[in-house]
């Protein structure tokens, strides 16, 4: 099967969330039933971070402008990366990379070690304590196999999530450069095409990476690499003490770590 | 819409003012994009920066309740640079008609003025005339001579004097200039807030589209309508796109964004207290004593609307049948009428308070959340002795003896909640913005005991019918012949049976009508819509597949030589009326028929015939039924002008839009010493409040994450995740001011009431100068209230005035005063 991809378009997505609720309801992921369990979080942007139940959220960033602001939006999920930190750190053998580029958790092999959630450089997976599992978006395999585009996708209103094979989807995702710069746009920028030996997911970032709150130039830890080397002579009983050790600092340059911890306690 | 959601791809500028589109009405930003795709500019004019304006190419804030100020500044712009669209002005408007020379205006007042009663009396707004044109019954009105066709003295129509140079100081358009002299850029500026240099160039981009050939769209919404003077402010749009050329253009139009999925088609059907289905004015027992004072009154001189007998007759005897004849006048004196009072929302509320109204059935709707001043409504409730509530979840409505200021042991009201089906549990037609009445199947059953809201309708109406038979009562006519014979072999509604109603047929052989062409004011047809007339009209199947709203071809082929993929996909259900895409679409043509933007022709006339990709709302066809009928200038076929109103006599408060400040403002009206729209009537209940008490705007609004009153969304734990709280929105200044920070509990507050919701600061509110002082706005969304659901918080409705539209009386829901401060812990 030829590799396929998500491309994201940041100067056509009005942040309706339509993504982040079609996602929940297809992988059937529950939100709290309780009144008021939930935080508020002085923004649009809800939940602040991705967590075991949803794994997609669009985030909104603010810069003040004379009249009104610039509202940046992005589509904040499972990067899907050719060099995947999270599969390479995993110890069981619990990610894999499917042949169309998606990389995916075996919620029956994981053994809720949270190397992965520690590894990925962007913060994605995340573990759920109730049933000691880590849990990501998986690129809709199910609906793939059937034929269908992900959930996340065909829910879109207006064209700003678009699939297909890969290379479309960069040919796609450069033309909308094209287009972003034509209309002024000039910090605009693609985004995945060639970040961790390439993504499954693509971007537009009309108003730069940064501006969007994307990680330029974004690196698997030096670590991991170590990692790799060591995990064989030890598995999971080696795991878990060279986890506590060494993973969980070995990345710098995760996503707004500062800033979210607050929400990851609240998840937990 | 006058257009419909796919032709927004077709504009060159499209102004969303009044809505907030991209939150509110996702969909529309699929178009709107394609649009861009094309170089489309995309404006945004809101009080706050909304994700509409996130992915906007321009951006304007205004002031709540300043639209006309704003837009009447436009028209001084265009008036003052030429950049009308001249050619339509002249021949589309009733810019060349002359008035009354007696019409006047000075400081906020039109002519006719009755201070003491709070209205006009509007003969000096009345076009100078000089004959007179009666029907031709011989002629095009033989069809009132037809045996069983009620009598009725017919109209006449006046002949208007014109000046085609549109020169003569009482001509239309020499009258508005002149009225819009005043609304100049600095005064547009000071009043609304907005800067002079990005209004200016709003301006600049908004009137390039007057130019032949370019179509600017407006897509508005609540932020339009619900304001004392929300009529004039769709008005004050309709007048621009006029203005512009903008009207009958493909990638043109009005276009209000529908804020429930059927929201059209109940307006349609007439879940409005002034009129009855498919436009037509609420019999009122004083007006239309009897049914010839109808038809006299009702009747227009000139235009489409001269057919009303023939809907109005066709009516009645679909909703009393055989009872209904020539004989008895159609039974139009069994059918309900209006006693003279206001039975708007408002006033329903405030005769419930007074003791008159005591029960109430409540379908799909949750007052005690979403109406104005709704702690006064909850309070009004405890007055009734009954109420009925049919809904999917158990509302603050239904359980507003819980309210947290409510002692239920006072209350001596029974209450009856009615589980309901839901969409998906039930078939059915839904209008959508752009008036295509699209059929919905049936999913799934209703769960547990509830039901789809048409058969509740119909056990509650067979059980009156009952009660009515038995025990007699004043009128039981009024009930006992009411046709309801819409059901199945086992006594259930068969909704297909009345949707075939609802088409029209003709009475003696039972068949379909094609539409609304073929009713008769004689007795002979008989029709639930005659708007919807033309959408169930296949005679050998009660499948809605095979009728036209069933229909589902999407594609948009070319149609005699003219270009496809202009959006019209005839084939994709029914669009009333007659299945017209672009209403007064022959105005996309010039007056030879040559269509203004080639590029994009909805209709073209070669010389001997007309080619078509809309259904054409002009006279196409010639005698022999052919579609060789030479053009004319008659563009506006409803209107007895034939041309469009750039001047409106039937308006309560003004031939023209004038600015005048929402009745709680933070300024003093700067066009004239006219504070309010003098003619809106105001309770007393509605606690006015002042600026020294209240110095800081608020306005209501709802999220893309939640949906009204929240009886559904706060439901969804889904949705409840996506905008977890009540919330106020508020600048860093105001902030500041306040000692308040984002996460804070604030306390807002006025005469009506005081809530709490969370801080959020946000730079996306901004102070705004007004007449040189500063002034701030918060605002908040409308959707929680103390119970239901997975989140509760502060109801923003308790804080809304119940003071109402002169026109329409909808609540002045989205300008008010209120004061804030953080909460004491």
């Amino acid at each position: 099967m030829a590799e396929m991809a998500i491309f994201y378009d940041s100067s056509k997505c009005t942040a309706c969330k339509g993504c982040q609720v079609a996602c929940k309801q297809w992988n059937q992921l529950p939100s709290p039933l309780t009144a008021d369990k939930f935080e508020y979080t002085k923004s649009y942007q809800s939940p602040l971070e991705t967590n075991p139940d949803t794994w997609v959220i669009m985030t909104f960033d603010e810069v003040d402008q004379d009249i009104g602001v610039e509202w940046n939006f992005m589509r904040r999920a499972c990067f899907h990366c050719t060099d995947a930190a999270c599969l390479q750190a995993c110890p069981v053998g619990a990610i894999s990379k499917r042949d169309n580029g998606a990389v995916v958790i075996d919620s029956e092999k994981c053994i809720g070690c949270q190397y992965c959630t520690n590894a990925c450089p962007f913060d994605i997976p995340k573990w759920k304590e109730a049933d000691n599992k880590t849990r990501k978006c998986w690129l809709c395999q199910d609906r793939l196999a059937n034929g269908r585009q992900p959930a996340c996708v065909t829910t879109c209103p207006t064209g700003a999530l678009t699939f297909g094979e890969r290379t479309e989807m960069v040919a796609t995702a450069k033309t909308a450069l094209d287009e972003a710069k034509a209309k002024g746009f000039n910090d605009a920028e693609v985004y995945g095409v060639d970040e961790l030996d390439g993504m499954h997911v693509l971007f537009l970032a009309h108003r730069g990476l940064e501006a969007h709150g994307l990680i330029r130039d974004p690196k698997v830890p030096d670590m991991i690499e170590l990692w790799q080397l060591l995990k064989p002579l030890g598995g999971a009983a080696f795991a878990a003490v060279i986890g506590g050790l060494g993973i969980s600092y070995l990345t710098g340059i995760g996503y707004k770590r500062e800033e979210t911890d607050e929400s990851e306690e609240v998840q937990k | 819409m006058t257009n419909h959601w796919v032709d927004l791809k077709n504009s060159d500028v499209v102004l969303a003012i009044g809505g907030n589109n991209a939150e509110n009405h996702p969909i529309s930003m699929k178009w709107v994009t394609e649009a861009r795709k094309n170089g489309a500019k995309y404006i945004v004019v809101d009080p706050r920066f909304t994700r509409s304006a996130a992915v906007s190419d321009l951006y304007g804030p205004l002031r709540s309740g300043t639209d006309i100020a704003f837009l009447g500044g436009l028209y001084n712009y265009i008036f003052e640079n030429k950049l009308y669209h001249e050619e339509y002005v002249k021949n589309y408007t009733n810019a060349s008609w002359l008035v009354n020379p007696d019409y006047g205006f000075d400081d906020g007042l039109f002519s006719g003025y009755d201070e003491a009663g709070r209205k006009y009396d509007k003969a000096t707004w009345q076009y100078d005339t000089e004959g007179e044109t009666p029907w031709d019954t011989e002629g095009a009105f033989a069809w009132v001579n037809k045996p069983g066709t009620p009598a009725f003295t017919t109209p006449i129509g006046k002949t208007p004097k014109k000046d085609e140079t549109l020169s003569d100081p009482n001509c239309v358009f020499q009258l508005m200039k002149k009225h819009y002299e005043r609304y100049t850029p600095e005064i547009a500026s000071a009043v609304s807030g907005m800067p002079i240099d990005r209004m200016m160039e709003i301006w600049e981009t908004y009137a390039s589209t007057g130019q032949p050939g370019k179509a600017g769209t407006i897509m508005y919404a609540m932020g339009m309508t619900q304001h004392t003077y929300g009529s004039q402010n769709v008005r004050a749009m309709a007048v621009l796109q006029l203005l512009l050329g903008n009207m009958g253009m493909p990638g043109g139009g009005v276009n209000a964004l529908r804020g429930e999925s059927n929201v059209q088609g109940s307006t349609d059907m007439a879940m409005l207290f002034h009129i009855i289905p498919a436009y037509m004015a609420t019999p009122n027992a004083t007006k239309h004593k009897v049914l010839r004072d109808y038809l006299e009154k009702e009747t227009p001189s000139g235009g489409y609307w001269t057919n009303k007998p023939k809907f109005f007759i066709s009516l009645l005897k679909e909703m009393y049948g055989d009872y209904a004849t020539a004989a008895n006048n159609y039974a139009f004196d069994m059918m309900p009428k209006l006693n003279g009072k206001n039975h708007s929302h408002i006033a329903m509320f405030e005769a419930m308070n007074e003791g008159t109204v005591k029960g109430l059935f409540l379908w799909g709707q949750n007052p005690a959340v979403g109406g104005p001043n709704c702690s006064m409504e909850r309070n009004a409730m405890e007055k009734l002795d009954w109420m009925v509530a049919v809904d999917l979840w158990e509302t603050e409505t239904a359980s507003f003896w819980k309210a947290p200021t409510i002692d239920p042991s006072t209350i001596d009201t029974e209450v009856f909640l009615l589980p309901a089906a839901c969409h998906y549990e039930k078939q059915g037609s839904i209008s959508n913005s752009g008036r295509w009445i699209q059929w919905r199947w049936k999913a799934v059953d209703p769960p547990g005991d509830a039901m789809d809201d048409g058969e509740i309708c119909t056990e509650i109406v067979h059980a009156l019918k009952d009660l009515y038979k038995a025990e007699g009562g004043a009128l039981p006519e009024a009930i006992t012949e009411l046709t309801w014979d819409y059901m199945d072999e086992n006594d259930h509604l068969d909704i297909t049976k009345l949707a075939r109603a609802i088409n029209g047929y003709t009475v003696a052989d039972g068949k379909v009508v094609a539409n609304f062409t073929k009713l008769a004011a004689d007795g002979s047809t008989a029709c639930g819509n005659w708007l919807f007339s033309g959408y169930w009209t296949n005679e050998d199947s009660m499948d809605p597949a095979d009728q036209p709203t069933g229909a589902r071809d999407n594609t948009d082929p070319t149609r005699k030589g003219l270009d496809g993929g202009m959006g019209s996909h005839l084939g994709w259900s029914f669009c009333w009326p007659v299945n017209r895409r672009i209403i007064y679409n022959r105005a996309s043509c010039d007056p030879a028929g040559n269509p203004w933007n080639p590029d994009k022709p909805l209709f073209k006339w070669t010389g001997s015939e007309w080619l078509s990709n809309d259904v054409p709302d002009f006279g196409n066809k010639a005698a022999d039924g052919t579609e060789t009928k030479p053009p004319n200038s008659t563009a506006f076929i409803m209107l007895p002008e034939g041309n469009a109103r750039l001047f409106a006599q039937g308006m309560a408060d003004g031939p023209f839009p004038e600015h005048y400040e929402p009745y709680e403002s933070p300024a003093t009206n700067a066009l004239s010493s006219t504070q309010n729209d003098p003619a809106v009537v105001v309770w007393e209940s509605a606690s006015l409040g002042t600026k020294d008490k209240f110095p800081i705007v608020m306005s209501t609004y709802r999220l893309t994450e939640h949906w009204q009153t929240g009886g559904m969304t706060r439901n969804l734990p889904w949705l409840v995740e996506t905008m977890p709280k009540m919330f106020i929105e508020l600048s860093q200044e105001l902030a500041d001011d306040k000692g308040i920070e984002s996460g804070d509990s604030v306390v807002i507050e006025n005469n009506r009431g005081a809530i709490t919701a969370l801080a959020m600061v946000t730079n996306r509110f901004k102070p705004f100068t007004i007449n040189g002082e500063t002034v701030h706005q918060v605002g908040t969304p409308w959707h929680w209230s103390y119970s239901s659901g997975c989140s509760i918080g502060g109801s923003a409705n308790d804080l809304t005035p119940n003071v109402g539209d002169a026109n329409t009386m909808i609540p002045e829901y989205k300008a008010f005063l209120v004061d804030i401060r953080k909460e004491e812990v």
